[in-house]
């Protein structure tokens, strides 16, 4: 419940883009899960285990990330005292701009302005539903500087991957970078803990070298210099690398122990509430082993499918294995599968669209087909 | 407090006695409706929508859920700096201290409130109809008419004109004659229980109606005929769209099946004017394999693997394999297990219904539930946090009540817990 520590997440990742799906948006801001975004997981997770504070990192693409969290009041963050911060580069057109600093410098303030003991520091390609507070007591226990949470996934989500290899007493020895094969199946979470103090140091010092890109992983690699601990959990993860690993997580969601996991273990997931009206099921519908979110119609068939807010689909539709995102029009007769379609797009009638599983057909926000 | 032209008051504290046990722990206007909503969404979303941003909420029936519903008025947008949603309980007072005892002395007790936002015009609303409403056009019709009081009316059928509030006009449609229930209806106008009056004008009615000892303290009944009587301006603002008194079980679910059969008249898709509400934080809902859902509404939170058909689910209601649901509204949180059917149910907050139960209209047999007084046209009610045992056999126009004292023999219910 009390936790000391304060929350920083990483809105974007340039190792990863989702094709038509991160165009428009950053990839925290990507819908997933039904009624949800990326971002809504790691900040509900922050939020379930009593941070109160939370600074989200962008660099670019992040309008659509601002409308989406606003002030925060969705997860409780409309604070008087810390509250949600997003923080995009701080630009600062006197200073000799060293590549990366910008982000690092507006960063170091907010960082300052906590009084938190701790701080967690989290990317946006994993989604998972804890708490971290065993995470940070571990950390403490430990003795080490810095913690790092992973999994035992191995290679298989694909690059960017981070495997660990770590010694007897827990600490990580190596660390590799989409290795092809690996003796050990530690993946990283990108999820890392340690002092604020210690933060704050390090990122003076990465300013003061002038070294550029800062990310979770830069704090990993300090093996060398500090001890880092490496934290196994053990739950659920969905990793987020790809359409392709996109595409499979949202289709994990179908089944009744992943929902269990993701959305009924005692933890809410908060979003921004849309006032969408109920979801009306006409009598020509059929529907089944699908997640469907308020304020859609339905005339048509769906199988295997998720479909997000105020999606429409037409009479004798006939859509399989795909994922909808909000406010999509589908017009009758139509005949999807294996197709993700973006925001607010429009099919209109008697269009067929058939993807592969393992290569979904993805049509981009707005689009007319 | 800051100072409003307009300020709304939402009469929110009666028990709606005729709705049985779904208002036995909850005010009626918390009562949940049309699968996302409580019916006081649709006052106060109309408040929001309307631009009027001091609304005060008038609870005294069991105000716990409806004041923690209300909360800061978020929802709606109104947690303003300069106005927003105010619960207004009874109070106690130096000289003496009185529960609400009419619709006319709750504002009167709450007159101070209206004094401090110093309005020019007050709107007088109900928290039991459901109806999407632009109150912004009725006080401008209620501005340009200079009229004391302004009664919105919707024109009623005249076979059911007996059984409404009708208001007697001239031309102008001022409004000449107020008559309650009349037996020979003489108009089709019909008041909806939405009132603007100028606040000068009203303010004085109330302490006058206060005065009179015999008076029921009503609007409808002692309010209006006083201002007529002294020879106030009074005019009809016809209404039309969808608009329906939620008071009674049967008029609760046909409201409901409304949403089903009528959806484009109360319109929920409507984007330009949402009915907003309290969000529960539940995941998507989800049809499994071999769910079946057809002609029905529902919303976050619900799981589908058996068969739903014609009826309204709100949030978090579980459907398991095998179990048939027709026609039914399922209130948050309700369990219906494999095997059981019901048919014309209204089933509260968190209820399980157990394996194999039959319950509903097409069921019959004598019960001790039998409540014909509460319940009509074959509908079952089924109070909220019980545990029915399975197999049981619930016929039409049952209430199950918790209080109700049966043999062990008749008795349906297993167990009883806090939901």
């Amino acid at each position: 419940m009390f936790i000391d520590a304060m929350g920083l997440i990483f809105g974007d990742n340039k190792k990863i883009t989702l094709g038509e799906l991160s165009r428009p948006r950053a990839l925290s801001a990507i819908p997933f899960g039904g009624r949800y975004r990326i971002i809504d997981y790691m900040l509900s997770n922050m939020v379930n285990s009593g941070i109160k504070n939370v600074g989200i990192l962008t660099y670019n693409k992040y309008k659509s990330l601002m409308d989406h969290v606003g002030t925060g009041a969705s997860w409780d963050l409309d604070r008087k005292n810390f509250g949600l911060h997003i923080l995009p580069p701080y630009v600062n057109s006197e200073a000799t701009s060293i590549e990366g600093d910008e982000e690092m410098a507006g960063l170091l303030d907010f960082i300052r302005s906590s009084r938190s003991a701790y701080v967690i520091i989290a990317n946006s390609n994993v989604i998972l539903n804890t708490t971290f507070n065993e995470f940070v007591e571990d950390h403490k226990e430990s003795g080490a500087d810095i913690s790092v949470m992973y999994n035992r996934d191995g290679t298989k989500y694909g690059s960017p991957n981070y495997i660990l290899e770590v010694d007897r007493k827990g600490m990580v020895k190596d660390m590799l970078f989409n290795p092809e094969k690996s003796s050990s199946s530690r993946s990283s979470l990108g999820i890392i803990t340690m002092r604020r103090e210690l933060l704050i140091d390090l990122i003076a010092e990465m300013m003061a070298r002038g070294s550029g890109h800062m990310g979770i992983h830069s704090f990993v690699k300090m093996y060398d210099t500090l001890k880092v601990h490496a934290y196994e959990y053990k739950g659920l993860i969905l990793r987020i690398n790809s359409v392709q690993t996109y595409f499979n997580s949202s289709m994990l969601l179908l089944d009744n122990q992943v929902r269990a996991d993701l959305f009924w273990n005692g933890m809410p997931i908060y979003t921004k509430v849309k006032d969408e009206a109920p979801t009306l099921y006409s009598d020509s519908c059929h529907v089944s082993n699908s997640i469907i979110s308020d304020g859609c119609r339905i005339a048509g068939s769906v199988e295997d499918s998720m479909l997000f807010r105020g999606v429409a689909v037409s009479k004798n539709c006939d859509i399989k294995n795909c994922v909808i995102m909000q406010d999509v029009h589908i017009s009758e007769n139509c005949h999807l599968e294996n197709v993700i379609l973006d925001k607010n797009s429009v099919i209109r009638p008697g269009i067929k669209l058939v993807g592969h599983k393992d290569y979904p057909v993805v049509i981009g926000k707005g689009a007319i087909v | 407090m800051a100072k409003a032209d307009v300020v709304a008051m939402i009469l929110a504290g009666g028990q709606g006695s005729r709705l049985g046990v779904l208002t036995k722990n909850i005010a009626k206007p918390a009562v949940p409706f049309g699968s996302r909503y409580r019916i006081i969404d649709f006052p106060l979303s109309n408040c929001a929508n309307s631009g009027i941003e001091t609304v005060g909420v008038l609870s005294q029936y069991q105000p716990l859920a409806l004041n923690t519903y209300v909360g800061n008025g978020h929802p709606w947008d109104l947690d303003r700096n300069n106005g927003g949603a105010f619960i207004l309980p009874p109070y106690q007072r130096s000289g003496r201290s009185d529960w609400y005892k009419g619709t006319a002395n709750a504002i009167f007790q709450n007159r101070d409130f209206i004094d401090d936002c110093d309005p020019k015009y007050v709107l007088i609303l109900s928290g039991d109809h459901i109806y999407k409403m632009n109150y912004a056009e009725m006080l401008r019709t209620h501005i340009e008419t200079q009229a004391d009081a302004t009664l919105a009316v919707l024109e009623v059928p005249w076979a059911e004109a007996s059984r409404f509030g009708i208001l007697n006009t001239k031309d102008d449609d001022v409004i000449t004659e107020f008559v309650e229930k009349p037996a020979k209806p003489e108009s089709n106008l019909a008041s909806m229980g939405v009132y603007v009056f100028t606040w000068s004008v009203l303010r004085k009615a109330l302490i006058e109606d206060d005065e009179n000892e015999k008076s029921n303290n009503d609007f409808g009944k002692n309010i209006v005929p006083m201002l007529l009587n002294q020879g106030k301006k009074l005019c009809a603002y016809r209404f039309s769209g969808y608009w329906k008194d939620v008071g009674t079980i049967s008029s609760l679910w046909e409201a409901n099946m409304d949403i089903l059969d009528r959806p484009h008249e109360i319109n929920l898709m409507d984007r330009s004017w949402r009915v907003y509400s309290r969000n529960p934080v539940k995941p998507s809902h989800f049809i499994g394999e071999g769910g079946i859902v057809s002609e029905s509404a529902m919303t976050d939170g619900c799981q589908i693997y058996g068969t739903v058909k014609h009826s309204v689910l709100s949030n978090s209601v579980t459907i398991e394999k095998g179990a048939v649901v027709k026609d039914c509204v399922l209130l948050p949180g309700v369990t219906v297990r494999s095997g059981a059917h019901l048919d014309r149910c209204i089933v509260g907050f968190g209820t399980i219904i157990g394996e194999g139960v039959q319950a509903g209209a097409n069921v019959t047999g004598s019960s001790p539930y039998l409540n014909t007084k509460i319940c009509t046209d074959g509908i079952v009610v089924i109070e909220r946090g019980l545990k029915i045992r399975d197999h049981a056999v619930i016929p039409a126009n049952s209430q199950v009540d918790r209080d109700v004292v049966v043999s062990e023999e008749d008795n349906v219910i297993d167990e009883v817990f806090r939901v």
